[in-house]
């Protein structure tokens, strides 16, 4: 039986809000950038007419661009050596390393540009289990994404393995 | 022009086109900054071996927004993506000939709906991302 690699703080902290809620307008030529740099041209994300005969109010995004464009500018004074910025609400583990262990998407309704999105981060779940290489942690965040007509209209569960 | 699926012609078994994707530094650079992610790891070699991988590694939403684009791609337009799952099994690195291939494996006339499953590849054929979509597809 190894030790558990998650201190009773860490576990309290499962339901509360990690991140959020922050409301962003969806602007067009930022979804536009982030699918030129994906290299996914479709037509639906950079012609009106393409994606009203497509059935959208008007240009939809890439589906995974609304993470990004909720994403909120801050300071370099806090970036790590690691390029990344201090993060004061991380949860705290007794592990070296945090790898990406993937995503799990719901798309409930139609995202276009010039929404008023507000994305709310949750943790959602801390579970310890024995894998082949040890014991490790998963650590799932889960982001509800709701537009100006409170409507919810994607869900994201962010998994993080630690070990 | 370019047809696409729908609940009148699609079946179990039907295959998507296979699509090949290769970021180079400049392709990676670029979507560091169109997400807004400073993580050193994408750019700085030294620092990714550093940080013990083998090279600058390859963004994991820049793969699951492949991962969309494959299935976007395939089912056309006028179809909606409502649900997509992936796992990262291993990094892919810059300059990797990356490879996505897909299937239809159930369909469901009640929803109009279908379930793939596809899978991203490096050149060895190891499975980089195992994943699974539902796509609401066009009646005919």
């Amino acid at each position: 039986m190894s030790s558990s690699l998650i201190p009773p703080e860490s576990l309290a902290r499962v339901g509360e809000i990690l991140a959020g809620p922050v409301t962003v307008r969806i602007d067009r030529r930022e979804s536009q950038r982030y699918a030129y740099a994906v290299g996914d041209l479709n037509p639906v994300y950079f012609d009106d007419g393409s994606a009203k005969a497509a059935g959208y109010r008007t240009l939809t995004i890439p589906p995974l661009f609304i993470t990004h464009a909720l994403v909120t500018p801050e300071p370099a004074s806090k970036l790590r050596t690691d390029g990344l910025y201090e993060d004061s609400t991380s949860v705290v583990l007794k592990v070296a390393r945090m790898m990406f262990g993937g995503e799990e998407w719901d798309f409930l309704e139609p995202v276009c540009v010039d929404d008023e999105i507000t994305g709310t981060t949750r943790l959602l779940d801390l579970d310890q289990k024995e894998g082949k290489k040890g014991p490790f942690v998963r650590l799932v965040r889960e982001t509800t994404f709701t537009n100006q007509d409170g409507q919810v209209v994607a869900r994201s569960r962010q998994i993080g393995i630690a070990r | 022009m370019t047809s696409y699926p729908n609940m009148a012609t699609v079946e179990v078994g039907d295959e998507l086109p296979v699509m090949h994707k290769r970021a180079e530094e400049a392709e990676l650079f670029l979507y560091s900054a169109a997400s807004f992610n400073p993580h050193r790891i994408h750019y700085d070699r030294a620092y990714a071996n550093y940080e013990g991988h083998e090279d600058i590694v390859v963004h994991g939403p820049l793969q699951g927004s492949w991962l969309t684009q494959f299935i976007t791609d395939w089912a056309g337009p006028n179809a909606r993506l409502l649900s997509v799952q992936w796992q990262n099994r291993a990094s892919a690195f810059v300059a990797e000939e990356l490879r996505f291939s897909g299937s239809v494996i159930s369909v469901d006339q009640v929803n109009s709906s279908v379930e793939l499953e596809i899978y991203e590849r490096k050149e060895d054929g190891s499975v980089l991302m195992p994943a699974k979509a539902t796509v609401k597809l066009e009646q005919s």
